[in-house]
């Protein structure tokens, strides 16, 4: 009842204040230096009980509280860091002292966690206050100028990692852990939503983190344990994972791996698309908005039938019926109640891109290519092991994170490629210079097919939609890849993309997945459609390729398997079992034929999953986001659409007004697409003729009219689409 | 003697709340109705012409109004998208799938089986 009551227990506060001001602190007398207290050690080890026996065990955070008020962390524990200079690594006392600071630290940079189930009085008393103190200490911890922190973390548990791995005691392990998770905690702190961080946001930004940690030597860190996972280290994977994570979540490969005049000019340039994307929505605001003064007061009747009239007032009628109508619609104010989308946001979202500073973005590029040189392989199987094993460190959000990593640096490693492309093509191609895929061989392993296969089915069938969004991301980028391996000069590559492809295109339960995944889109957010319409294109796309590989491949890829089979029988390793040795090229030429015939009866077979009703409207609400759309997204879409007509010839799948509306808006709405865009013209020609064609068949058939307003089923569809019923018995 | 039976005291009083308006609600029997689907039936007959080549657009805004037009008399209180959506959902339903298999079945030519 009294409002000024102190929230926590003063008798703790109290002792926790006493602790604080006992261990130490600076004087004018000595220079401004900071002096240890005479019991400091004791006094760290006293706090650290507190936070231990009262807060913890009690579930109460009132301890966390007064250390954040007192100004622990950036008024003692830091200056305390820093007493430890670079050059007296051997001085025991000093590095106990700061294992102690670190044991503080890392509690105190723990991320909060709200689960709404186990929230006390004091939980939701506390948290608002903590959250702000940790990023006071994320700003007193990147910024300090005294000495390097996070540097200091990393010599606190350097004696500890020079031991070999079977030597280490479990409170060596713990030091590793400890040091792994302060730099973790810190990476991830960040303003909560609906939080306006009152500082300055550069400093607690991600570019800043990066510059830390690359002034600080902790990509150097991070590269040697990843580097080394599963020899020198083991169980130290997915806490790597997880900073690795907070690192690079969000950031634009694209924009990673431009050089750095490019991104000079590429941020002049980008300045002035986004002026002009501006121009082009004021210009078409323009065009519609009134040329008088808003009290002109012009009023229009829209004479309609059965004698009724309908007033609109305001210019917009006077010109044209269809502006006209648009008014009409916009008086109007019921809403049908609908249900807000399933969006993620804290430190697991990986949908919201981040944007990196000129500086950061050197840095962290710099990491990556070593990281895909050295880390990528040891890392990410080990993690993969883990997972499959369902090892007891593994949390819930881990394979969510592998996933998500995977298909970043699948990208960036595609990316690289095509960067050093051009310079090797110059060259005369010598097959030794060019890269072979295995720096990221241990992603496209059958291993990591069944981890990925199992965990998508998992996260559809629970209901896990970030899950699956990540692990739909990894897939398609994996199909990527392989693709692009296909295309390699090299024979070997050539051959593993070739055998894996097989497999993909022969597996139909993966078929059945990515069609019901694209199908049962609701309410998940744009990252998740991003992530549906992305792979579902991608899926097609390439197998659509395989399909129609020309004979002529095969024909080649089949004499390979005999020249190899050849020289083994020779060397005697094989036991002669099968007989393609004894076929000739005629004979390869005419069972090249007949699988090449197979497959596209097998492909249309499979692409026709895709022509369903489902299907067409998670990409129309896809579409529907058409202003925020890249010019990749837009041709996504335009070819699924494209096909759905024309490829299957279910372009009725198309016919519903509210996709026809769509498709109008897009060209000639008020808010239409850019016309000067690249996209543009490509869309208008197709909705021409989907516009052209839904006009013949209503004229065809008129019973158009009425199912022009509902979703076909597949019988029907085809009936309006051939004016015949589909043959169930098929006559061979 | 006079108590207060008079007065009418002890008899019970009955609250009665006049019962709200129903909300009209966009359901197959509206649907249905004269003013639903026959009647869009019979305008596209009427009225629904298209101008044909190279008049895709305003042809396009044309039966986008006729939709508009006709949803606003059957429903006038929604949008038009929104009210397109309702429908849409409504077709869903048992009743209006077999009337849409009549409308269908009434178009085909009784002949054409392949």
């Amino acid at each position: 009842a009294n409002g000024n009551r102190d929230v926590v227990d003063p008798e703790v506060r109290a002792y926790v204040s006493s602790l604080v001001s006992a261990l130490g602190g600076s004087g004018a007398d000595e220079d401004g230096r900071y002096i240890l207290g005479d019991d400091a050690i004791a006094c760290l080890r006293d706090l650290k009980r507190w936070l231990k026996l009262y807060d913890e065990k009690a579930n109460r955070l009132d301890v966390a509280r007064c250390l954040a008020e007192s100004n622990l962390v950036g008024g003692d524990l830091l200056e305390i860091l820093a007493t430890w200079s670079e050059n007296a690594t051997e001085d025991r006392l000093k590095l106990k002292v700061a294992l102690a600071c670190l044991e503080l630290m890392v509690p105190l940079t723990w991320p909060l966690e709200k689960n709404p189930e186990q929230m006390t009085v004091n939980h939701h008393r506390h948290i608002p206050y903590l959250e702000i103190a940790q990023l006071g200490y994320k700003r007193d911890i990147v910024n300090y100028d005294g000495a390097r922190i996070l540097h200091t973390a990393v010599r606190c548990a350097l004696p500890s990692m020079a031991q070999d791995m079977g030597d280490r005691s479990s409170r060596d392990e713990g030091i590793i852990k400890l040091m792994l998770y302060f730099l973790r905690n810190i990476a991830m702190i960040a303003p909560p939503p609906n939080v306006q961080y009152e500082g300055d946001e550069a400093e607690i930004s991600r570019s800043s983190m990066i510059d830390a940690f690359d002034y600080q030597d902790i990509f150097q860190l991070l590269l040697t344990l990843s580097s080394t996972m599963g020899e020198d280290f083991n169980t130290q994977d997915v806490v790597v994972l997880d900073l690795i994570f907070q690192l690079i979540k969000g950031v634009d490969i694209n924009k990673l791996f431009l050089d750095e005049k490019k991104v000079k000019s590429g941020q002049m340039d980008e300045l002035a698309q986004l002026r002009e994307k501006e121009a082009a929505m004021l210009r078409s605001y323009q065009t519609h908005a009134p040329t008088r003064h808003n009290r002109f007061g012009p009023m229009v009747w829209i004479q309609r039938e059965d004698g009724k009239n309908t007033a609109i007032s305001g210019q917009a009628a006077v010109s044209d019926s269809t502006r006209g109508l648009a008014k009409m619609d916009s008086t109007k104010k019921f809403r049908p109640p609908h249900r807000a989308l399933k969006s993620q946001g804290g430190p697991m979202d990986f949908d919201t891109s981040a944007r990196l500073t000129v500086t950061a973005t050197k840095h962290l590029r710099a990491f990556v290519e070593e990281f895909l040189d050295a880390g990528f392989n040891p890392l990410f199987n080990h993690v993969r092991k883990a997972i499959d094993r369902e090892a007891e460190r593994i949390l819930e959000y881990h394979p969510r994170q592998f996933f998500y990593l995977v298909s970043w640096f699948l990208e960036a490693e595609r990316a690289r490629r095509q960067i050093k492309a051009p310079s090797s093509r110059q060259k005369s191609v010598n097959p030794d210079d060019l890269d072979s895929f295995s720096l990221v061989a241990s992603v496209l392993s059958q291993e990591m097919f069944v981890t990925l296969n199992r965990a998508m089915d998992s996260a559809f069938e629970n209901k896990l939609w970030h899950n699956l969004s990540a692990a739909m991301k990894c897939f398609t980028q994996i199909l990527i890849t392989v693709q692009e391996m296909s295309e390699s000069p090299l024979e070997e590559d050539q051959e593993i993309a070739e055998n894996i492809l097989n497999r993909i295109f022969y597996e139909e339960t993966t078929h059945d997945r990515v069609a019901n995944i694209t199908r049962t889109y609701k309410d998940q957010g744009f990252g998740y459609l991003d992530s549906v319409t992305d792979l579902a294109h991608n899926y097609l796309r390439i197998l659509e390729r395989y399909a129609k590989q020309n004979m002529d491949l095969q024909v080649r890829s089949r004499r390979r398997v005999r020249r190899k089979k050849k020289a083994a029988r020779e060397a005697g390793e094989d036991d002669g079992n099968d007989n393609i040795v004894d076929e000739s090229e005629g004979e390869d030429e005419t069972r090249a034929e007949r699988t090449s015939n197979e497959r596209k009866f097998d492909f249309k077979r499979f692409a026709s999953r895709f022509a369903t009703q489902g299907c067409v409207d998670t990409f129309v609400t896809f579409t529907g986001y058409y202003n925020d759309l890249k010019p990749p997204q837009l041709k996504r879409a335009h070819r699924f659409f494209y096909r759905v007509a024309y490829k299957q010839d279910m372009s009725v799948m198309l016919f519903r007004v509210d996709i026809i509306a769509l498709f109008y808006k897009m060209i000639k709405g008020p808010q239409s697409l850019d016309p000067q865009s690249p996209c543009y013209k490509e869309w208008e020609a197709f909705v021409k003729q989907i516009l052209k064609r839904s006009f013949k068949k209503i004229q065809e058939r008129p019973e158009l009219v009425v199912e022009m307003l509902f979703s076909k089923i597949n019988s029907t569809a085809h009936y309006l689409e051939y004016g015949y019923e589909k043959q169930t018995v098929t006559t061979t | 003697e006079r108590s207060g039976a008079g007065l009418g005291i002890d008899e019970e009083v009955e609250v009665t709340r006049k019962p709200r308006a129903p909300r009209v609600k966009l359901d197959e029997h509206r649907l249905l109705s004269a003013a639903g689907i026959p009647k869009l039936r019979k305008r596209a007959r009427d009225h629904l012409k298209f101008k044909g080549k190279g008049h895709e657009f305003s042809d396009a805004a044309r039966l986008l109004g006729f939709y508009q037009l006709w949803l606003d008399d059957l429903f006038p209180k929604a949008r038009f998208l929104d009210a397109l959506a309702m429908v849409e959902k409504m077709g869903h339903k048992k009743v209006m799938q077999a009337a849409r298999m009549e409308w269908i079945n009434e178009g085909k030519p009784h002949s054409s089986v392949h």
